[in-house]
């Protein structure tokens, strides 16, 4: 196992009776990146986080956190984990303190540890003023902050996060990821998680997209994007006569009052246009291929679509 | 070890605090006790008294005093019997757990299976503990006004009755928690068991009421012999004086105390105290022994691509 990688996962197989819903898959996740896991529902992401936290068992393979073998030392490992689950999981009637406080006993954090850390994580996610109000009374943001923050209340190495933003208000969204970024930014954390918001996997060092228990493609995302998406070359300022004069060269675009969008393969082929249509166009731009492309062009499936 | 045993004692208060703040949950554990006190108020308690009555020979009367305290005690053994079963089920956190998934999150702790299977059981018999002997305190209160005949060892033997008899519910409650992981289960075994167990433990009506048939089946209920331990020591004192204060004749005393389930019959053999005893904690160990076998066998890691909450 390479020293930098803190999971490193060997042909791990699970079978749900006829369902093979992780099939034989490999990967490693680098110390200190945001790992990114997509797919669709059933597609296997949330089945290898389950058996990574020990919370399933698997057929097949090896999982090896930090070196050590789950298999064998699945309690050394557990203390190493802090997960968020996609649904809060914490105990509704209680207080926010008195969750975390629970759950930091079950880490054998003393109570100089744990109120260190609660000060911590408290001035972080600002969550001081709550400290003493049941879970149930919170709002949907403040409930995942807590939840980030019980996941974070024993100083775990890797953060694993299922699904953390789905059915968040999109000002909430932006929050959880200001958090992490600022989390990712002041500590060499390992952060894993998995969603169907492209623009989040967008942020990640490593994105793994994984269809029918089969991973399909491992690689930053701007690799990606030069792979499987093409660039688009957005033309906000022409001349009149530019939308006729491609329609006569053959070259497919798209029109709006505000511009004209034309795919192309590649950043080399962009350029290519502009220099031909020179005197024609005004004000341009050209775009990278976004995540949603990539995953369409990999998987032939549309993630909207999908309903991830 | 050391650390166990703290992890263990975190979360056993984590239960408890889980329960008494679910006001529901508190609520409806402790729904039966309440439909007992109603259904006495309104015409159980003048049901036994006509009974006790009409079984006494023509010319004796006993006073208001004796009789307040005899249907009292009677009341007070069943809602006592009950609760030790229906308030275990009640405040069984390891289903609550499941149901609303906090299982996942304890799951993922370094917390050993075995630790957190203990804590859900110490927990359910203490809160158990705890409610029965509050409302073993409130009847002491009741029959302190109404009329007061327990002796110290009745007083004493009720506790043990209770502490016995909060032991068997909560590993019956525990017992069947392992298999329910949905909210479907959890409202029928609810439903079953507040509906049912007043009944086949003689709580709502007299065993000797019952055909013979009933009875029998009910003999072989292990319910049965706790609701009778309770029977016995609320009654014991009232009966007694029946003879010596209301000069009632020792046979129609102890038709009485029969009509009442004040003992047991079963086979025409009268079961003794120790019996009774013997009966109720064998069956517990039963239950811990099936406890600690299906804890061993059921694995706590889903099965099934649903349960992985996929």
């Amino acid at each position: 196992m390479a020293t930098n990688n803190v999971i490193e996962i060997q042909h791990l197989k699970k079978h749900f009776k006829e369902v093979k819903a992780v099939d034989d898959i490999s990967f490693s996740v680098k110390k200190g990146e945001l790992f990114a896991f997509l797919g669709l529902n059933g597609a296997g992401k949330s089945t290898t986080i389950n058996i990574l936290c020990g919370q399933l068992d698997k057929d097949d393979g090896k999982i090896f956190v930090d070196g050590l073998d789950l298999d064998k030392d699945i309690g050394k490992i557990k203390p190493r984990l802090g997960v968020v689950f996609q649904n809060s999981v914490l105990d509704a009637k209680l207080s926010v303190l008195d969750n975390l406080k629970v759950k930091a006993q079950l880490y054998d954090l003393s109570k100089e540890e744990f109120q260190k850390n609660l000060g911590f994580l408290a001035s972080k996610l600002d969550f001081k003023d709550i400290l003493n109000r049941p879970l149930f009374k919170l709002s949907g943001g403040q409930r995942r902050r807590i939840d980030i923050a019980r996941a974070l209340i024993h100083n775990p190495q890797i953060l694993i996060l299922d699904e953390p933003t789905t059915g968040l208000d999109p000002k909430t969204r932006i929050l959880v990821w200001e958090l992490l970024s600022s989390l990712k930014a002041s500590s060499d954390l390992t952060i894993i998680l998995t969603t169907h918001y492209m623009e989040e996997a967008n942020e990640a060092d490593t994105i793994v997209i994984i269809d029918n228990g089969k991973i399909v493609a491992n690689d930053n995302p701007n690799n990606l994007k030069n792979k499987y998406a093409n660039d688009f070359l957005r033309i906000y300022k022409f001349d009149k006569s530019l939308p006729s004069i491609l329609k006569k060269d053959n070259i497919k675009f798209s029109e709006n009052d505000k511009m004209l969008e034309i795919e192309v393969e590649n950043i080399e082929k962009a350029k290519a246009l502009i220099v031909k249509y020179e005197k024609l166009i005004y004000d341009f731009e050209v775009l990278k291929g976004k995540m949603d492309n990539v995953f369409l062009n990999i998987t032939g499936k549309d993630l909207k679509e999908g309903g991830i | 070890m050391k650390n166990e045993l703290k992890k263990l004692s975190a979360l056993v208060g984590r239960n408890i605090k889980l329960y008494f703040k679910d006001k529901m949950t508190f609520f409806v554990s402790l729904l039966t006790p309440i439909i007992l006190v109603v259904l006495f108020l309104t015409f159980l308690k003048g049901v036994y008294a006509n009974t006790i009555t009409g079984l006494l020979p023509e010319g004796v009367k006993i006073s208001n005093q004796t009789i307040e305290a005899f249907c009292g005690g009677w009341l007070f053994s069943s809602i006592v019997a009950v609760s030790c079963v229906t308030v275990a089920f009640c405040s069984n956190i390891m289903v609550l757990d499941k149901l609303n998934k906090s299982i996942q999150d304890l799951n993922i702790t370094p917390v050993k299976r075995s630790t957190l299977l203990v804590s859900y059981f110490i927990s359910n018999f203490l809160t158990t503990f705890l409610i029965c002997t509050i409302v073993l305190v409130i009847s002491f209160i009741y029959l302190a006004c109404v009329g007061f005949f327990l002796t110290f060892l009745d007083v004493l033997m009720l506790f043990v009755s209770t502490i016995c008899m909060c032991l068997f519910g909560s590993l019956m409650a525990s017992v069947v928690g392992i298999f329910i992981s949905s909210q479907g289960a959890h409202s029928a075994v609810s439903t079953l068991v507040s509906s049912m167990y007043g009944f086949i433990s003689g709580a709502y009506m007299p065993i000797s009421q019952f055909g013979a048939g009933i009875k029998t089946f009910l003999s072989f209920l292990p319910s049965t012999y706790g609701t009778i331990l309770f029977r016995q020591y609320y009654m014991n004192g009232v009966i007694n004086r029946l003879q010596t204060v209301e000069h009632v004749p020792p046979q129609v005393a102890e038709q009485i105390r029969l009509a009442f389930d004040g003992k047991l019959v079963v086979f025409d053999t009268t079961i003794p105290p120790w019996a009774l005893f013997t009966i109720v904690i064998g069956t517990s160990l039963l239950l811990l022994g099936l406890y600690i076998l299906l804890a061993h066998l059921k694995k706590h890691k889903p099965h099934s691509k649903n349960d992985a909450g996929k």
